[in-house]
């Protein structure tokens, strides 16, 4: 299960809406922990403890896709080496990566699926017309074969 | 001895160590030094013709392995390699 904080879910949602109609992409940062289980089934079956992601802190980053970025995007490596050097320092882990799909759904395309890496949690924006419509998050296998969704929870939307 | 840099997720293979040094005259040499004492990476870095997965960059200093002579690439004692997935989408 993955859930990012209000303040990391706001970068995300302000830089995949800035970045319409171009894909954005991004790090996620947090602490990875166990929890009990707060489903009534769980708690009904066993005192279960579930392995929680915390994102408390998004990190915006260039898309590198030297082409078309209304449909790709590329994380320079080196910027992604850099992310991770600055989460250890703050006492934090990357665990995630972010990505947006402009005016299309939040799946994992074939695109995503060859070109991910399991070490990671994707989690994927759907921003429609400029706007965040939705979000799911993804666990690729090491074969890039197959992508597993994974519990996401975001914050309840504010209403106005 | 060159260093060879972590990425956090495979700390769990390497006793949280983010660095570690070997010995070894290329990088081939030096990975493999350091998949023989933890075990656990080989298949997070390899698959199972040997091969470095897809998504794994190998960097020595700031140079993709790839552009350089790949695993025969020639290490010295001061250099730092350093893994690093690499990471790309799209729709479709």
């Amino acid at each position: 299960m993955i859930r990012i904080t209000e303040e990391a879910w706001q970068v995300m949602v302000d830089h995949a809406q800035r970045q319409y109609p171009n894909e954005c992409c991004g790090a996620m940062l947090g602490v990875v922990r166990p929890e009990a289980s707060r489903t009534a089934a769980d708690a009904a079956a066993s005192e279960k403890t579930i392995v929680v992601k915390e994102i408390t802190r998004a990190v915006p980053l260039t898309n590198n896709y030297q082409g078309e970025q209304a449909d790709r995007y590329e994380i320079n490596p080196m910027d992604l080496m850099k992310t991770d050097k600055e989460a250890r320092e703050e006492g934090l882990e990357l665990i995630g990566i972010y990505h947006s799909h402009p005016d299309c759904d939040a799946y994992f395309s074939k695109t995503d699926l060859e070109n991910s890496c399991p070490w990671y949690s994707f989690v994927v924006l759907s921003i429609q017309k400029g706007v965040f419509d939705h979000a799911n998050s993804f666990l690729p296998n090491a074969e890039q074969t197959h992508a597993e969704p994974e519990t996401l929870l975001i914050p309840t939307p504010k209403t106005a | 001895m060159a260093k060879v840099s972590i990425p956090t997720p495979l700390r769990q293979f390497t006793e949280q160590k983010d660095t570690v040094e070997y010995a070894g005259a290329t990088v081939g040499e030096v990975l493999n030094g350091l998949t023989g004492q933890f075990g656990g990476l080989r298949q997070h870095l390899f698959n199972d013709e040997g091969k470095l997965r897809n998504f794994v960059n190998i960097y020595l200093n700031d140079e993709d392995i790839r552009y350089l002579e790949k695993t025969d690439t020639a290490v010295s004692d001061s250099d730092t390699i350093t893994i690093i997935p690499s990471i790309a989408g799209g729709l479709n």
